[in-house]
């Protein structure tokens, strides 16, 4: 879906964590002393249930805030560097921040189209006064919406999601309307068809090779393995190594602590 | 203009019909889409009236009563749309504990200011002196063109908000009242939103308030019950939250049904009138509120259906 | 100067109590049930009118027709549980419609007890209470009596909920419900328990208000933003939370009441100063979104 884009000219956005600290009713969920982010096109966030990865995405997306640390985004949209942890959740996706969400995420009241719709208007056509803009906003946006109908396979755009995949389908297509240019997905391809979790990997792919930066965070292994070109494992609320696939699949600790004896 | 035909009670039943219809059409952009309960609409309500009432009365204008008046309703509409400003920075981010309490609190600050500032307000005694800015004879004349304006004036709000649902602005609305954190999330400034939604619902409340006060030709505290935002949200639950025409089906059918009916038509006994039907009034739009929200929770019209309005919209 | 203030503590205090004990009914029910239920403001309402109507009916003293007064303020407070909040809980109705539904039910309360006690405004018929002196400010020995049942009721409910196996009860409920039952533990005798105490507290609450003045449809109603305020700001540290917020609500009315002269003037800087307060703290502490 995207252009082939010559790979040395792209600078790639970055996030710096540094220091970051959360707990829960005194219980330490996340520490991550030091951590960056987007070195590799695709990376992989791995680890056993509890470790702290989805807290520490939503730690980036400043929806639960820090106790402390700073959480910084260097080449956002606009270039430069940005402290995104100062800033409320809903200026992540205009710096080109983008998460999608391990819950089912949905908006009862709005059709696929609408939520779509809402996901492309930009901010100035939202507005009490902006009686007639509707028109236009459809105009912008009804090639990609149907670039994406089609390619998922989705039918009728006025109708409601459905079933829990479409949902999920829908929270990740939400995602990729916004034009990430650093995109978190927190377990995607769960509750997804295999033949839809393999067209989402192919537009992942191809948004990394444009200049994106992605991390994944995912329990389904063969996609971490397939898809990222480095993988952080992470434990106890830090991180506690990051090495290519490969390393970290013959790793004694991640196969002691998460992938047990005999997985490989 | 011959009005023999029209009785007296008949313009005052429709007069507030319309009134409760526009401040239900207004609640229905905050409850209906945006999921906002404002128990303050007798707040914005009043001070928008008293506003207009106090700069109409109280300043000695050079100019025409027209102008005046005109200047003193926008004042009016301002002062409300303003303290909507202020109401929505303290509430956007509460939860609906904090909602409840800063709305209500509002709507008792404002009972209270009109109540102590004697001499503004007239303080409990009231304050008189209010006039339409025109005369046409008789004041059922007068009156009949007051109902005629005023229903233009909600018939205009009623279009705007019937409009915003086919806006991407209404889609905002609906999207932060069904999952605010989701829609912060692809970049929606939900607080900031809500602001303006505040401010400009509360100065159309402010308008109707106004533009009530005037047909009232006297202000007194008494009209700043919580019996106006009661009528309001029961208009609004009984039509249906979520769509456009809620608050006038609503309005048209129960204050309808008291005010011009139960008030004019129904052969009842004299003396209920005083304090009996009032009373069962009430009564009976508490336990719409309860019997609608528990069974029947999206009213008569029941929820919006986006799929045939875009649809339609988009053709 | 220190008379300025122990005039502000002494009113405040005694004028006040039925404030503090009207909001420990109300916290009970917020945050042992999480509904915010605006129809407490006629659970108060009713205690008044049932003193009041006992003591005219029977001739009864004050004394004898408080408890009673609080019993049956408590039984309503259980019957509207059961009339409306539990079938609306079992019908799953969402938080906000919840706050409606009760406002639904405080209206027809309030309009509805004027067709059973009429319309004019009625009165206690009681002698004048004694005055007594405390530290240099008379004081009625009804509010005396008010501030002393604050006292046993806070201790009384400290040692229910610390310290009684139902207080264990109630607050493992509070915590989880589901947990709760699957350990055992009767939710809905629980529940009714907390309603009842909390109607209970509101009704001499209310009796306390109607013998201090007059007893009105509106009584309730119009301390409820105040109970309300003091709830929300004072509750998330528990009941004694509640009665400190209380005390100082009561005491800074006092002292505002002293001071404007006027006391409307006093209520108008709480409310403002209460909301401020509110908007401060969730400034402080961003929620934390599922997102």
């Amino acid at each position: 879906m995207v252009d082939d884009t010559p790979v040395a000219t792209i600078i790639r956005p970055q996030i710096h964590i540094q220091n970051a600290v959360k707990s829960f009713s005194g219980r330490v969920v996340v520490d991550v002393d030091e951590l960056t982010l987007g070195d590799h096109a695709i990376e992989g966030l791995i680890g056993p249930n509890g470790a702290g990865k989805t807290t520490l995405m939503r730690m980036i997306m400043h929806s639960t805030p820090l106790d402390r640390g700073t959480i910084t985004m260097s080449n956002a949209n606009g270039g430069g560097d940005v402290v995104i942890s100062d800033l409320p959740t809903h200026w992540m996706a205009p710096h080109g921040l983008v998460k999608s969400n391990q819950v089912i995420m949905d908006f009862d009241k709005l059709t696929i189209l609408d939520s779509m719709l809402l996901a492309i208007a930009q901010a100035k056509y939202e507005q009490p006064h902006r009686l007639f803009v509707e028109t236009q906003v459809y105009d912008a946006a009804v090639e990609r919406v149907h670039e994406y109908m089609e390619y998922f396979e989705l039918g009728d755009p006025y109708r409601f999601a459905g079933s829990a995949g479409e949902k999920k389908l829908l929270d990740i297509i939400r995602c990729l309307l916004l034009e990430p240019r650093f995109l978190l997905l927190d377990e995607p391809t769960a509750g997804l068809p295999d033949d839809v979790t393999e067209k989402v990997m192919a537009i992942i792919r191809d948004l990394a090779v444009a200049g994106t930066s992605v991390v994944i965070v995912e329990h389904d292994l063969n996609v971490i393995w397939n898809l990222s070109d480095d993988v952080h494992f992470m434990a106890e609320g830090s991180v506690v190594m990051h090495g290519s696939p490969a390393e970290i699949r013959e790793n004694k600790t991640v196969i002691e602590k998460y992938l047990g004896e005999g997985h490989v | 203009m011959n009005l023999d035909w029209l009785d007296a009670f008949l313009i005052s039943g429709l007069f507030s019909v319309v009134v409760i219809v526009g401040l239900g059409l207004l609640l229905h952009l905050q409850l209906g889409l945006t999921r906002i309960a404002n128990f303050g609409v007798v707040g914005f309500f009043g001070i928008g009236m008293y506003s207009f009432g106090v700069l109409f009365t109280k300043v000695d204008w050079p100019f025409g009563d027209l102008w005046a008046f005109l200047i003193s309703l926008a004042f009016g509409t301002l002062v409300a749309g303003l303290s909507g400003l202020l109401v929505g920075w303290l509430i956007a981010d509460l939860d609906e504990d904090g909602v409840l309490v800063g709305t209500l609190g509002f709507a008792t600050a404002v009972f209270i200011l009109a109540t102590t500032e004697q001499d503004l307000t007239g303080g409990a005694l009231g304050l008189g002196g209010l006039k339409f800015p025109y005369d046409v004879g008789t004041v059922k004349a007068d009156e009949f063109l007051w109902l005629v304006i005023v229903s233009i004036v909600v018939a205009l709000i009623f279009l705007y908000v019937w409009w915003v649902h086919r806006t991407p602005y209404g889609r905002l609305l609906i999207a932060i009242g069904g999952n605010e954190p989701l829609a912060k999330s692809l970049g929606k400034p939900a607080f900031r939103t809500k602001l303006w939604l505040f401010a400009v619902g509360s100065a159309g409340m402010g308008l109707i308030g106004a533009l009530f006060g005037v047909m009232e030709r006297f202000l007194a505290p008494e009209n700043l019950g919580i019996d106006v935002t009661l009528a309001a949200m029961v208009a609004l639950v009984l039509g249906g939250t979520a769509r456009a025409w809620g608050a006038v089906i609503g309005g048209f059918l129960i204050i309808g049904f008291f005010d011009i009916i139960v008030q004019s038509y129904l052969p009842l006994p004299k003396e209920w009138y005083g304090q009996a039907i009032p009373n069962i009034k009430e009564i009976v739009f508490g336990a719409l509120l309860i019997v609608v929200l528990l069974f029947r929770p999206l009213g008569i019209l029941g929820d919006m259906r986006r799929d045939k309005l875009m649809r339609r919209v988009h053709g | 100067m220190l008379d300025f203030l122990s005039d502000s503590i002494v009113i405040g205090l005694t004028e006040h109590a039925p404030l503090i004990l009207a909001a420990i009914g109300f916290a009970l029910l917020y945050r042992l049930t999480g509904l915010i239920n605006v129809a407490y403001s006629e659970t108060i309402t009713l205690g008044a009118y049932f003193g009041m109507w006992t003591n005219t009916t029977f001739d009864l003293n004050f004394y004898t027709v408080l408890l009673p007064a609080g019993l049956m303020a408590g039984l309503i407070s259980v019957g509207t549980y059961f009339a409306i909040f539990r079938p609306a809980k079992k019908l799953n109705v969402g938080v906000l419609e919840m706050i409606i539904i009760s406002f639904g039910l405080s209206i027809v309360l309030r309009h509805g007890l004027q067709f059973v006690f009429g319309y004019p405004v009625r009165f206690f018929e009681v002698p004048p209470p004694d005055t007594i002196r405390v530290l240099g400010v008379g004081v009625g020995s009804f509010r005396i009596l008010a501030v002393a049942s604050v006292a046993l009721l806070s201790f009384l409910l400290y040692l229910f909920i610390q310290r009684s196996s139902f207080g264990l009860q109630i607050r493992a409920l509070a915590s989880d419900e589901d947990l709760a039952q699957a350990s055992g533990i009767r939710p809905l005798f629980v529940t009714v328990l907390i309603w009842f105490i909390a109607g209970v507290a509101g009704g001499m609450a209310g009796a306390f208000y109607g013998v201090s003045s007059a007893v009105a449809p509106l009584l309730g109603w119009r301390q409820f933003l105040f109970i309300f305020l003091v709830v929300v700001v004072g509750g998330r540290k528990g009941l004694g939370g509640v009665i400190i917020t209380g005390a100082l609500t009561g005491i800074g009315l006092a002292a505002m009441t002293l001071q404007f002269g006027q006391v409307l003037y006093a209520q108008l800087a709480l409310i403002v100063a209460f909301v401020v307060l509110l908007k401060w703290r969730s400034k402080r502490a961003i929620e934390t979104a599922k997102v």
